[in-house]
This record gives structure tokens, sequence and C-alpha cells, in this order.
């Protein structure tokens, strides 16, 4: 009986720690798939579509400096509404209809992972 | 009765000539499958994809609605002379598209491409598309207001623009039936439940996405 205790307390212990660990690699995975090809597989504004036509520079996520300019609700809506809602590009695009609000928070957690900051805060 | 000895003939020669596409249809299908076409691309569907993971198991593009996609004449001159579509290897972001794909002879690309065009999908709506010589609103959403070309290349005055990672709308004229590409911007998830393009359901109007398949299909 104390043997089921404990692990039901491991198993409630461990949970976020476990769900934490799923949602970092559902970032990495999300960005890879969506926002690479643009973005470049690090984060460093260099995907495969930023060949001479391409009309603006993709934000390199890696630039601590200016990352911490935005907030994670700024992240959120460019994310959601496309460049334009931050007078941004266009090109940058409306993912609001594709990503679930999970995938969203899952891809703002690994951008903050990439520049190693935390934003603005409000 | 003159009219019905007119019509008579005719209704034969009809029912023979489909009775013959339905032949090529079973002998292209034979052909596809000993040739092992089924290993990168599946045929049955609906589509199953549900993850990402899902989406990047697959080898090739689904071909289970093939002939409400591509027009005939260009599959069969494709399949006998496969040329890369996709600038990037199929769903890779960073490795280029090495080509090599399989090669059809002549005697079973035609056949192979009837069985293609009798995969079709009920969400496609004939004659929904009104193709002009040029589509300007639908130009302008593709270069302007939307991000279409910071993914596929297409034609210009020069020679051709646009991004790497979609597949190339160059020759998309030739390649896509119009009423398709308006059937994937209307209901993308039956298409690719999962893929790199972004959903545009709730951002274009039905009006805009009939103008965006208009533009994509005058392109040569």
């Amino acid at each position: 009986m104390s043997r089921l205790f404990l692990m039901a307390l491991l198993i409630v212990a461990l949970g976020p720690v476990f769900t934490g660990a799923a949602q970092a690699a559902d970032g990495k995975a999300l960005f890879g798939f969506y926002c690479a090809q643009c973005h470049g597989t690090e984060g460093e504004g260099d995907g495969p579509n930023v060949t001479g036509d391409f009309p603006v520079d993709p934000r390199n996520f890696t630039e601590t400096a200016e990352m911490e300019k935005i907030s994670d609700a700024d992240i959120r809506n460019v994310i959601i509404d496309g460049g334009p809602i931050a007078d941004k590009s266009p090109m940058m695009p409306p993912w609001g209809k594709t990503l679930t609000d999970a995938e969203i928070e899952a891809l703002v957690g690994y951008l903050r992972q990439l520049c190693n900051c935390t934003g603005k805060t409000g | 009765m003159k009219t019905g000895a007119s019509v008579f003939p005719a209704l034969i020669l009809l029912v023979m000539t489909s009775s013959l596409a339905r032949a090529d249809a079973a002998a292209g299908q034979a052909a596809f499958e000993s040739s092992g076409c089924q290993s990168c691309h599946y045929t049955q569907g609906p589509a199953t994809e549900k993850t990402i993971a899902d989406q990047l198991a697959k080898k090739g593009p689904e071909l289970w609605y093939a002939g409400s996609k591509f027009q005939r004449p260009w599959l069969e001159t494709w399949l006998a002379d496969p040329q890369p579509i996709r600038p990037m290897k199929f769903n890779s972001v960073m490795e280029p598209n090495p080509g090599g794909h399989a090669v059809l002879s002549a005697d079973q690309a035609g056949p192979v491409a009837d069985y293609l065009m009798s995969l079709r999908s009920d969400m496609v709506v004939d004659g929904a598309v009104k193709v002009k010589k040029k589509n300007l609103k639908g130009k302008l959403i593709f270069i302007k207001k939307m991000p279409c070309s910071g993914c596929h290349q297409f034609p210009t005055k020069k020679k051709f623009s646009g991004g790497l990672s979609g597949p190339s709308l160059i020759g998309a004229g030739e390649r896509l039936n119009p009423d398709w590409i308006l059937a994937y911007l209307r209901e993308p998830k039956v298409f690719k439940p999962v893929k790199m393009m972004p959903v545009f359901v709730g951002v274009l109007s039905d009006k805009d996405m009939k103008n965006v398949a208009a533009h994509v299909a005058t392109f040569k």
C-alpha cells in the first residue's frame, strides 16, 4: 500500500517535468517543420527561401538583444496574424488557422530557448 | 428515326471508348504496382496523416486524388521524363532535390496516367475556376498581400522568382487542374492534413481563393 502511494506521489511529482520536456520537443519539431523554411533550422533567419529574390530578412531568433525588445504576446500575435499585424512583411504568414493554441505556446517557448532571453513583459 | 440512327453509333463509340479507358486504367494500375510506385506514393484516400511525424514518414506525395489534381497530357509526359517539381527534396527543408524519380517507358506512361487520372476526389468541383489570360486580383494576392511567392517559384517577365521550400509553380498552368487548386485552398486538410503551407481558410475569402487559383493557372 505504501509502495503504491509512493509510486503515485512520484508520478504526480514528475508529471510536470515530463510534460515540460514534451512541450520543448514539440516546439523544436514544430519550428523545424513550419518555421525553418524561412528562419533556418537553427533560427538564424537563413532558411532555403531566403534567396536573392526574398524581399525581407526573416528574423534571426538568436539575436538576444533584438528578441529582448519583444514580448511573448508580440511573438504570439505575429505567429497568429502574420507580419502585417506588427507592421512587418506579409512574407511572414498568418499561422493562426494552421496551429493550435498549444502549438503556438510551444513555439513561443522554443523561440525563447533560441534567443536565451525572456523578452519584455506586458 | 433519323436522329436515333445517328445517336446509336455515337453511343456505341462512347461505350467502347470508356471501356478502353477502363482497360488502360487497369493496365496502368498493374504497371504502377509492379513498378513499386506504391513504396513512395499511397493511392487510397482519405488522408490519414495526423502528426508531423506521420507526414515526415511519407517518401513522396500522396496520389489518391491525382486525377483531380493533375492534367492528363502533362502527367503522361512527366511520367516518361520526370523532372523535379520541388526545388528541395520531398519533406526536407535543407536538402536540394537530387532528381532521379523513376522513369516509365512510353508504353507504361499512358496507361499509368490513365490509372492516376481515375483517382478522383469529389471535393473538386469541375468548372469552379474561370481561367482567363490574366487575373490581376489573384496576382496581387499571390505576390503582395500573401506570402505565396515566399515558398513557391513562379514565372516572371525576366525568368522566374520565388522561394524554394514549396513545390515550384512554374508550368502550373499545364500541370495542375485549377479546380483542384481552389479545392485545396478551400479544404486543405482533406488533401494534406499536415503540411508546411499555412491554412488560408478564414484568411482569404472564397472569391480571393478563386482569383489565386485562376492566377496560378496562368503560370507557364
